[in-house]
Parts: structure tokens; C-alpha cells; sequence
């Protein structure tokens, strides 16, 4: 009998090589067509099911949580303060992989539960690897109220503490819903929104670089006045039209008139009035390197650290320094100058700051599961854009803007409030509507600077005044009425 | 291997099961607790009380096979609890249960001997043939004990015992009974059915008079597939008759004829079951039919496929998206977690476990001993051949469980019987 059991067991042994070459064939040769095929949520789910950290802001919105899915032990992303936060937030997708502080901080929003033997490990050891959560400098209530304050108009808002450096607000519009990138419909959702005119997935706030017009005249005036070639009662000659040297091309006024009398004009009257022949002549006298050196330490000309990249803002100071046209048209914010709106907002939150610049930051702090803080940020200075007695000149200059001049619109009731206005070059033959600003005056707790594209919706004419300053006064009442 | 290398590694299996669950806690954000615990416990208590029973009623019995079950069984148990931590605790209790049975086999057994079984080989019989008939009992009769169908099989029977309702599929007792007597009947009539025969070719046919038991076996799986539907264990059945006969007589004739049984069987059945004709659509082309009748097979293989070589971790897969991952598709679930290298150490200790098997029935004198330790190795090596190779593509799938490894009660105290009776032959012809 053990002839045929012998045979019968080379039979079984035969058939448990068979056994091991298909496993093989399936989990090693065709793993991977396996595992990427189409109907295998395997890899989707898998990703997608892992739990990570809270984003909250300051005021402790949650502004995204991971969510137990019913029936199964997987999480699900979830937005809760949706549009309003779509930028600054971004989203965690298995498709689309990740965006904004969801990547940014994708290593702390994480959980650390990879591989098992490893965690096991590291679980005997103490070690915490549930997913750590980010609180940003952002207040909830003050960003729906930018939100809110800026409309159907497309545009941005970003909203700095002059004092630290810290973002209290970061809007752009139109925006999108950061569920829609998680969902089962991504991709389809994905391509409606590339696909939109309005372009709802550009961060205006922080990641579109605009022509600052002559919100940029704060910058020259603050150059003049710091390297002491003016003062606010110097005086200039006051011409319809300001020739470019060397060039046929004229600047003249948004009004087609002189600044004042067709004679004289002092420095302060054109700030306030936003006077393009008189700043056109000041930047020329001024000079591209003393202007560069200026917005050098506002972080321009290079990259400005921050959570994401942020393109550069413009001045081309060696360009400039060879061609005093190409200058003049730079002065009043034209031509090549190109900034972001939170650049722009550093520039209203340096003069607020007596000109010491601060590095501008979205996370407050991240804690552990537990609450206790892991790690917090603190203020750090860019550099100093002019000095402090400058910076109070030119505080009371922008005080006149909003008093007297341009930027009545941005005024509020009992509260000193200082402010440029600017109303620039377009694209499609737009407009760009500007406002920055702080206030207190006298004790500065918010810095903004406010972005309105032109477009057909806008309207032909208007200007930063009209258009961005009452924007720049909703949120700062706002604000003012919130903090004690 | 001695009796104290047997018991390291009944510890070390043990600690691979509760290492395991911890895995899975840890992978639900707990870790050790007490589930750890009362793995560990259960494995210790279940496998060492066995190990026990061998030492003092059996011991000279082999050193090699618990070993091998304990590591099956643990790897098995992993994968439930990762599916399931309801069905892993009721698993435990099976355990602790059929190791239980097991002591007891071994103990009743110890004062005669194996054979002792041989002489009941009738009564056994009946036994079997009553068990297999249970499940075909009324659904809602007034005695407690019921036929149960359950996914259009008919394998259940229910005791309601007033306070709960207990369940369990008295085939995976009863195939040890045909298993019993098959062997009996074999030794019995050993000589006639040897040497009646006829040459034709290279190959020696029995006596038509000598299939007799052969087509009995047949018209048992046969019934078990048109009464209870279940095609898995008709097959088994059937199949390791054929392999004992074999083995019995040499005569590779059994082979031929139950090869053409089989085919028979199987075209009748294609013709009569549209259950049966899915099977056959599932096996030929699971990803053309993926919506319907491939889905089980072709989610099995993306969850082979997704675990790739180490796998996802124990707890951090999705085999819960294979039907029956639990029960019939175990391997694939062990393969997405544990990964190939998981999949290739079952398929190893599948294999050490039927060498071991093998090497009993081959050192065996006494001819009802050999075929009974023949045969219910047959038993293991053709369960575990039919649902991985179901799994992998190799056969059709046939829904059977996977002998230690599944989830499922009766399956498993009548593995653990069957582990029982080999260490007592193995004792029993050890010298």
C-alpha cells in the first residue's frame, strides 16, 4: 500500500507547487496590474481611510476634521467652513493628492500608523503617532465677514496683525468647495472647476501677483520721506500732464486735471489725492535702488517664506535704475511692479508697525490629540522697511487719505483708520481695484489690503475708492468690534 | 523534535496569535488589551491541554503535527479577528471546544486502540449518514433540533436550547465517520478487492462487483449536492474516496473511474444547477463577469494583488470587501494583510502538515490504522487544494472551508478531531 500512497503523495505535493506558483503569478507577477486595476478601491480606500489631524482657527473653528465613515473603520475629509476657507485649508483628495496647509502640514495632519511592527514598536516606547492638529492665526468670524464684505466681486482680502506678522484673514474669490475634491465625484468636479472662466481654484489672496497701481505711491512716498529727499509739505511743480523723459508719453491724473492749481503741490496733498503726475516725477528723483532697498525688506524680489510658495513680487530695480520712463510709470504702481495682496497688506502692516517689518505666518501652533501644544510659532522680523519716525509721517498721510482724500470710504465712525487707495491696470482691459490700510492709527490691530478684479460686473469707471475702501471698512468694524 | 521543542512552539504560536491581535488593535488605534490576553490564553489552554492529553494517553505520538496545526491555527485567527471581533471570540470558544473533543478522543481511545473504531465501523456509518440527513430536517417543526438553509445551502442545523440557539454543519463530523468506516471496509476486504481485477492496457481495472463502494460514495456526494447544495464538500468527499481506494489497492483504475465520476457528475450538474453553472462562468472568466458571478473571485485576486509581497498589515487591509472573507475566502484575506509571505508560510505549513500526515499512514503496520491516517490526511490535502486552488483560479470554486484557518465551529472541531486520531495512530504504530 505505500507504493500507491507514495505516488499519491508526490501527487498532493505536486499540487501544492501549483498552489504556490499561482500565488505567486497573483501576488507578485500581477500584483501590481492587480492592485492598479480600476475596480480595486483597495488603493483609494486605503489612503483615503486614514484619520488626520484637525485644522482649526483661531477663534477653534474646526475648519477640517477627519470623520468616522458608518460601517467600516475608515475616516472621510470633511470641510466644514467650506468656500470660505477653500484656499487657505485646500483639501486632502486620494485623487488629486494635496493642497495648501493640507499639504503643507500633510506630515503633522497625518497619522504615523504605517507600518505595524514599526508603530508596534514605537507604541512600547511611548511614542504618540496619532495624527497632530494645526491651529491657524486665522479668525473664523472675521473670515466670513471678509467673505461676506467682498461679494460677487472677484477678488481677495488679506488681513495681517500689524504687530506680529500673523494673517487674521486670507479670502479669495470666487472659491469652491473643498468636498467636492474628496467625494466620490472628484474628478468630474475637478474638471468643472479647471474648466470654470471665473477660475474658483486661483488663490488670489496669496498666489496671483497684480499691478498694485497706486497703492504702491505708500512705498515711493515712504522712500522719499526716509531717505529724506521729501517731506509731506515739500513742494513740486504741479503739471497737467508729466512728461517721461526721454519718451513722447505722457502720466496725467485719473481726473485729467493738475493736482492742485496748475502751479505748485505739496507731497502730502498728493498722496491724498493720488496724484500720478507728481509721483511719477518722485519715483525718478527718488531712484530704483532706494525704492528697491524699501520693498527689498518687504520681502519683494524674492521668495517670502510662508506655508506655500508665493510667487515673487516685482520691482526691477536694475532694469529701472538704466530707464527713468520705464521708473516713472513704476512709481504710481504700473508698468512691471507686481505684488500679491499679502504683500501688499505687509506694506500697510509695516507702516502700522513703525516700519519694522514682520514675516507674515498662518499656523499659530500644533497640538497633539491630547491638546497640549507641540510646537508654537513666534513672530519673526523680515527687516525694516523705513524707520520709525518715517513710518509715523507716513501713518498721518494715510490718515489724510481716508479723512480728506481718496479713501473717504474706508473711514468709520470714531475710529482713526489710515489707508491707499489704487486702481490699476487689468488684465482684458480691467481694472484692478485696490484699497490697504490699518487702524487704530494710534495703536495699529489690523493691517489689510483688499483686491477687486474688474470685470464686466464691476462696471466701466470706479475706483479703488469706491470699490475696495467700504470692503476694507466692513471687515475692520468688524474687527475693532471683536477685540476687546 | 521532542515533547519540549512541540511545547515551544504551541508558546510561540500562542504569542503569534496574540502578537496578531494586537497588530489588528493597534491598526484600530488600541493596542495591547485584553484580547491580547485571552488569545494568548486560549491557545495555551486549547493547544497545551492537547499536548498534555498526548503526554499522558498518547505519547510516543508524532511531536511534529501540533506544531504545525497551532501555526495555522494562529495565522487563521488573526484574519477573523481582523474581520470580525464578534466571530473571533465565538472562534476561541469553538477552539477551546474542539480541543476539548479532541482530549476526549484521545483519552476514550487510550485503552484499547484506534481499532477500536474499526469495530464500529457500522455503527459509525449510520452515525455519519444520520448527521449528513440533518440538515434536512423540517425548518419549523416542533423538536428543537432544525434544518436551517442558509445562502441556498442546505449544511445547518440548529439546537435551540431554550436560552440560545446553537449552530453547526454536522458534515464536518460526519466526513470523519465515512472517512472511519471507508477505511474499515477497506482493511476488511482488502484482499478481494486487490487481486480482483482485470488488465486492460497499462492500466488494472477492479471488478464491477468491487465498485460497490465506489458508487455508494458517489451517490452520497452526489446526494449532498442535489440535497444540500453544497458542491464543496460533495466534492471532497467523493474525491477522497477515490484517493483512499487508490491507495487501498493500487489500482489505478479508481483513478480513471472516478476521474469519468466526476466529469459525469459535474456535466450532470452544470446541466441542473444554474449555482453550479456560475461556478463554471466565475472560474473561466471573473473579470468579464465582474458585476455578477465573478465579483467574489475577482475581488479575492485584487486583494492578493494589493497585498503583494509583505501585505497591508494585519487590521490595515480590506479584505472585508471580499464576500466571505471570513468563512471561504480566508487565504485571500490572509494574503491582502499578511502578504505573500504570509500566503507562501500557510501554503508551507498546509504542506508540512500533509507530509506529516503522510509520513503516519506510511510508517503504519496495521492496514486499518494505515488507510484511516491515509485517509483523513486526504481529508485535509483536498480541502485545502480545492478552496485555494478555487481562490487562485486553479479549479472552480467550489465553497469549502479552509481546514484550522476559517471561521466557522464545526469546521473547526472537526479538524481538531481529525488532528486527535492521527497523533493516537501515530502513537499507537509509533516503535
Amino acid at each position: 500500500m505505500n507504493g500507491p500512497i507514495r505516488r499519491i503523495a508526490t501527487g498532493l505535493f505536486g499540487a501544492m507547487m501549483c498552489l504556490l506558483l499561482a500565488v505567486t503569478w497573483f501576488q507578485v507577477v500581477r500584483a501590481d496590474d492587480l492592485k492598479n486595476d480600476p475596480r480595486n478601491p483597495r488603493p483609494a480606500l486605503t489612503e483615503r481611510g486614514k484619520e488626520r489631524g484637525l485644522i482649526v482657527s483661531s477663534d477653534g473653528t474646526a475648519l477640517a476634521r477627519s470623520v468616522t465613515v458608518e460601517g467600516s473603520r475608515g475616516f472621510e475629509r470633511s470641510y466644514p467652513e467650506g468656500e470660505v476657507f477653500a484656499h487657505v485649508v485646500g483639501y486632502s483628495s486620494f485623487i488629486l493628492g494635496d493642497n495648501s496647509l493640507e499639504s503643507s502640514r500633510s506630515s503633522v495632519l497625518r497619522s504615523r500608523r504605517d507600518v505595524t511592527i514599526s508603530d508596534l514598536l514605537a507604541a512600547l516606547l511611548g511614542t504618540d503617532l496619532r495624527p497632530k492638529n494645526v491651529e491657524v492665526t486665522i479668525n473664523a468670524q472675521l473670515q466670513q465677514v471678509a467673505f461676506d464684505a467682498l461679494g460677487a466681486h472677484r477678488g481677495a482680502v488679506v488681513v495681517l496683525d500689524p504687530v506680529t506678522g500673523a494673517v487674521l484673514a486670507s479670502v479669495s474669490k470666487p472659491s469652491f468647495d473643498p468636498e467636492l475634491l474628496v467625494g466620490p465625484d472628484t474628478a468630474a468636479n475637478w474638471e468643472a472647476l479647471l474648466t470654470d472662466p471665473e477660475n474658483p481654484l486661483s488663490d488670489r489672496a496669496t498666489r496671483e501677483i497684480y499691478a498694485p497701481g497706486s497703492t504702491f505711491k505708500t512705498v515711493v512716498a515712504a522712500t522719499a520721506v526716509d531717505t529724506g529727499i521729501a517731506t509731506p509739505a515739500a513742494s513740486f511743480g504741479d503739471p497737467v500732464e508729466f512728461q517721461l523723459p526721454g519718451s513722447l508719453a505722457t502720466i496725467g491724473n485719473a481726473w485729467g486735471g493738475p493736482c492742485n492749481d496748475g502751479v505748485t503741490t505739496d507731497l502730502l496733498q498728493a498722496f491724498t489725492r493720488s496724484c500720478n503726475t507728481t509721483f511719477a516725477a518722485l519715483a525718478i528723483q527718488v531712484g530704483a535702488q532706494p525704492i528697491g532697498a524699501t520693498v527689498g525688506a518687504l520681502g519683494w524680489n524674492q521668495s517670502l517664506p510662508y506655508e506655500w510658495t508665493i510667487p515673487n513680487a516685482a520691482w526691477l530695480t536694475d532694469q529701472l535704475a538704466t530707464d527713468r520712463a520705464a521708473l516713472g510709470q513704476s512709481g504710481i504702481g504700473e508698468r512691471d511692479v507686481r505684488a500679491t495682496p499679502l504683500h501688499m497688506a505687509m506694506i500697510a502692516a509695516a507702516v502700522a508697525n513703525g516700519g519694522q517689518v514682520m514675516a507674515p505666518y498662518l499656523v499659530e501652533r500644533l497640538f497633539d490629540a491630547d491638546g497640549a501644544e507641540v510646537e508654537s510659532t513666534t513672530p519673526e522680523q523680515l527687516g525694516r522697511a523705513m524707520s520709525q519716525t518715517t513710518a509715523a509721517t507716513m501713518s498721518l498721510m494715510m490718515e489724510r487719505v481716508v479723512t480728506e482724500g481718496t479713501g473717504r470710504a474706508g473711514a468709520l465712525p470714531g475710529v482713526r483708520v489710515a489707508g491707499k487707495t489704487g486702481t490699476a491696470t487689468g488684465s482684458n482691459g480691467f481694472t484692478n481695484f485696490w484699497f490697504i490700510g490699518f487702524a487704530p492709527v494710534e495703536r495699529p490691530t489690523i493691517a489689510i489690503a483688499v483686491l477687486v478684479e474688474g470685470s464686466s460686473a464691476t462696471g466701466p469707471g470706479g475706483s479703488g475708492g469706491v470699490i475696495a475702501a467700504p470692503i476694507s471698512a466692513q471687515i475692520m468694524r468688524a474687527w475693532l468690534g471683536m477685540s476687546p | 523534535m521532542t515533547r519540549r521543542a512541540e511545547w515551544a512552539s504551541i508558546v510561540a504560536g500562542a504569542v503569534l496569535a496574540s502578537f496578531g491581535v494586537t497588530l489588528v488593535n493597534f491598526a484600530d488605534g488600541g493596542g495591547v488589551d485584553a484580547q491580547t490576553g485571552v488569545t494568548f490564553l486560549v491557545f495555551i489552554i486549547a493547544f497545551g491541554g492537547l499536548s498534555l492529553a498526548v503526554h499522558f494517553w498518547a505519547p510516543r505520538a508524532s511531536p511534529l503535527l501540533l506544531p504545525v496545526v497551532v501555526g495555522i491555527t494562529a495565522i487563521g485567527f488573526i484574519q477573523v479577528y481582523s474581520l470580525s471581533l464578534l466571530r473571533a471570540g465565538l472562534q476561541r470558544w469553538w477552539l477551546l471546544i474542539g480541543a476539548g473533543l479532541a482530549v476526549l478522543v484521545i483519552r476514550l481511545l487510550s485503552p484499547k486502540d484506534t481499532t477500536l473504531l474499526r469495530r464500529y465501523r457500522y455503527l459509525i456509518l449510520a452515525v455519519s449518514i444520520a448527521l449528513l440527513l440533518l440538515p434536512n430536517l423540517p425548518t419549523d417543526w416542533a423538536l428543537p433540533l432544525r434544518g436551517l438553509e442558509l445562502n441556498g445551502s442546505r449544511l445547518w442545523v440548529t439546537l435551540d436550547l431554550g436560552f440560545t440557539t446553537i449552530g453547526f454543519q454536522p458534515a464536518e463530523l460526519a466526513k470523519l465517520g465515512m472517512v472511519v468506516f471507508l477505511a474499515a471496509y477497506l482493511a476488511d476486504h482488502m484482499r478481494a478487492l486487490r487481486e480482483a481485477h482485470r488488465q486492460i492496457g497499462p492500466i488494472r481495472f477492479p471488478e464491477p462487483r468491487q465498485l460497490v463502494p465506489l458508487l455508494g460514495a458517489w451517490g452520497v456526494s452526489l446526494f449532498i449536492l442535489v440535497g444540500q447544495r453544497d458542491l464543496g464538500a460533495s466534492l471532497l468527499l467523493f474525491a477522497s474516496f477515490v484517493l483512499l481506494m487508490y491507495a487501498a489497492t493500487g489500482a489505478s483504475g479508481y483513478l480513471v473511474a472516478g476521474g469519468l465520476l466526476t466529469l459525469t457528475g459535474g456535466i450532470a450538474a452544470y446541466a441542473a444547477f444554474d449555482h453550479v453553472q456560475r461556478r463554471l462562468v466565475a472560474w473561466i472568466d471573473p473579470f468579464g463577469h465582474f458585476a455578477d458571478e465573478g465579483y467574489q473571485i475577482a475581488q479575492g485576486l485584487f486583494a492578493l494583488g494589493s497585498g503583494s509581497l509583505a501585505g497591508a498589515g494585519p487590521g490595515l487591509g480590506r479584505p472585508d470587501l471580499i464576500p466571505n472573507s471570513a468563512t471561504d475566502f480566508i487565504f485571500a484575506a490572509v494574503g491582502e494583510e499578511l502578504g505573500f509571505a504570509g500566503s507562501v508560510a500557510s501554503i508551507a505549513l498546509y504542506t508540512l502538515a500533509i507530509a506529516v500526515g503522510l509520513g503516519i499512514a506510511f510508517r503504519s503496520r496495521d492496514t486499518f490504522r494505515k488507510l484511516l491516517a491515509a485517509g483523513l490526511t486526504f481529508v485535509l490535502a483536498v480541502q485545502v487544494f480545492l478552496i485555494v486552488g478555487g481562490i487562485l483560479r486553479l479549479v472552480p470554486l467550489t465553497g469549502i472551508t479552509l481546514p484550522f484557518m476559517s471561521y466557522g465551529g464545526s469546521a473547526l472541531v472537526g479538524n481538531l478531531v481529525l488532528v486527535a486520531l492521527l497523533l493516537r495512530i501515530s502513537h499507537e504504530e509509533a516503535t
